[in-house]
């Protein structure tokens, strides 16, 4: 079983600072893992993307950025 | 502690100053406002100046003593105050304390930022950098992203209030036209706002503040001696309230209700012993849409979750029963960091003198100032009245 948390907010980021700018856009959440609440990336996201408040996502590891990076189950 | 009252203001116009320095803005705000209090630059005994940025954005620290030689001071003690966008009520704050405390009859209080000639995504980095560099910028959050994030999780709560936030801009847009210090003299309308060039989903660009040039001063007095020199009415600092929160938005306790604004009201209103029903107007930190909503809430105007009608009503436009961001706000007047806290209360003394020509508010006797720094971690309130 996979570590996974709740999208508590989200939002898709079109303007991003200098180191981001060739990323956008791109997806932050604040995600609830276990009562604790953290901002998050979230690997994915595309136009077609459905997201909404409540909805599990689940933890990469191995990435490197201290677990702040989840999926889309 | 004694009673302290502003008896000078002076700013620049807010705007994209390429030929401008941070030495001449702040010569030009600081000189008008020595000039307006009608007293000698021998009686300002200490100057505390607000700067968010300059040394990123402008290479330039050590602004207290740029300020100082800047506007002939000489030896005072002079200092600066940090604390992102809320800067200049930070300063504001120290500077009223030492005057309160009976340390000094006069001091003067400065703010300034030069932020248009880099470009938007350096602009954008500096600003992150209010936010927790690992934790929150390290991860691509912006600032507007962060209110975006703020602002969906408002929608989830307590339902879509995307026109209602599209109409805060459009108000401000609407009274800075009436502003000669406003950054922007423009009309918008709610479809512009709402199909403005995407920043971070729900905000587009005319749902975020200005990147601005810009530079506002002070003085401030103990009030006997306000009574004494000064030509014009006097306006009195009746209360101040600061309180903090969590550097980072996801550790907050709430996403929605900026519990810092809640406490430094609270200390606010207690001091200067009256409620927000008795504030005739205010200037709330609109550094998004989505901010002055939320804010006019948090500052006890409107009920939680019944600001978007309000708004929708008109009660906070122009002509309603709370005039909020008369000047035009940090969306239209606009946003020198630095210098924002201090415009805000340039705004309010120029209303309770009753010299704000056609923006003048109606009801002028108690006027209120609410400025926060990052995702709310730093907030002032300050509340005036004229006397």
């Amino acid at each position: 079983m996979s570590r996974r948390g709740t999208v508590e907010t989200y939002t898709v980021v079109h303007s991003g600072s200098e180191a981001f700018k060739d990323q956008t856009p791109y997806l932050l959440a604040v995600v609830k893992e276990d009562g604790r609440k953290r901002l998050a990336l979230i690997e994915g996201y595309t136009e077609s993307t459905e997201i909404r408040i409540g909805m599990e996502v689940e933890i990469v590891t191995g990435d490197g950025k201290d677990n702040s990076v989840y999926r889309f189950i | 502690m004694r009673s302290v009252s502003v008896i000078g203001i002076g700013e620049t116009k807010m705007g994209r100053f390429p030929d401008k320095s941070l030495r001449d803005l702040i010569q030009e705000a600081g000189e008008k406002a020595i000039l307006d209090a009608g007293i000698e630059r021998g009686d300002i005994k200490a100057l505390y100046m607000s700067n968010f940025n300059a040394q990123f954005l402008c290479g330039q620290g050590h602004i207290g003593p740029l300020a100082c030689e800047a506007l002939g001071l000489g030896n005072i003690p002079a200092l600066r105050v940090e604390g992102a966008c809320a800067s200049g009520s930070l300063a504001f704050r120290q500077a009223l304390i030492a005057v309160a405390s009976g340390l000094y009859d006069v001091v003067l209080v400065g703010g300034v930022e030069k932020m248009t000639h880099r470009s938007t995504e350096v602009v954008t980095e500096g600003i992150a950098s209010a936010a927790d560099i690992a934790l929150e910028a390290g991860l691509g959050a912006t600032f507007p992203s962060l209110f975006a994030m703020i602002a969906n999780r408002y929608f989830h709560e307590y339902g879509n209030v995307r026109d209602e936030m599209a109409l805060c801009a459009v108000q401000n847009h609407d009274n800075a036209l009436l502003n000669p210090d406003a950054q922007l003299h423009k009309k918008i309308t709610l479809e512009q706002v709402k199909n403005g060039v995407r920043i971070a989903d729900p905000l587009t660009v005319f749902d975020c503040s200005l990147v601005s040039d810009g530079a506002a001063f002070l003085v401030l007095a103990a009030t006997d001696l306000a009574r004494a020199v000064s030509r014009k009415r006097v306006v009195e600092v009746i209360g101040c309230g600061q309180a903090g929160d969590t550097l980072t938005l996801a550790s907050k306790r709430s996403l929605t209700t900026f519990d810092a604004t809640l406490h430094a009201a609270a200390k606010a209103y207690a001091m200067a012993g009256i409620n927000p029903a008795d504030v005739g107007f205010a200037e709330v930190h609109d550094c998004f849409t989505i901010t002055q909503l939320i804010n006019i809430e948090d500052l006890g105007f409107f009920q939680k979750g019944k600001g978007a009608l309000a708004i929708a009503q008109g009660k906070t436009a122009a002509k309603g029963s709370i005039p909020i961001n008369l000047s035009g706000g940090l969306k239209a007047k606009g946003h020198p960091i630095g210098a924002t806290g201090l415009s805000q209360i340039f705004e309010v003394v120029t209303q309770l003198r009753g010299d704000a020509g056609g923006r003048q508010a109606g009801n002028a006797e108690i006027g209120l100032t609410h400025n926060i720094g990052g995702t709310a971690a730093t907030c002032v309130v300050n509340i005036f009245r004229g006397r």
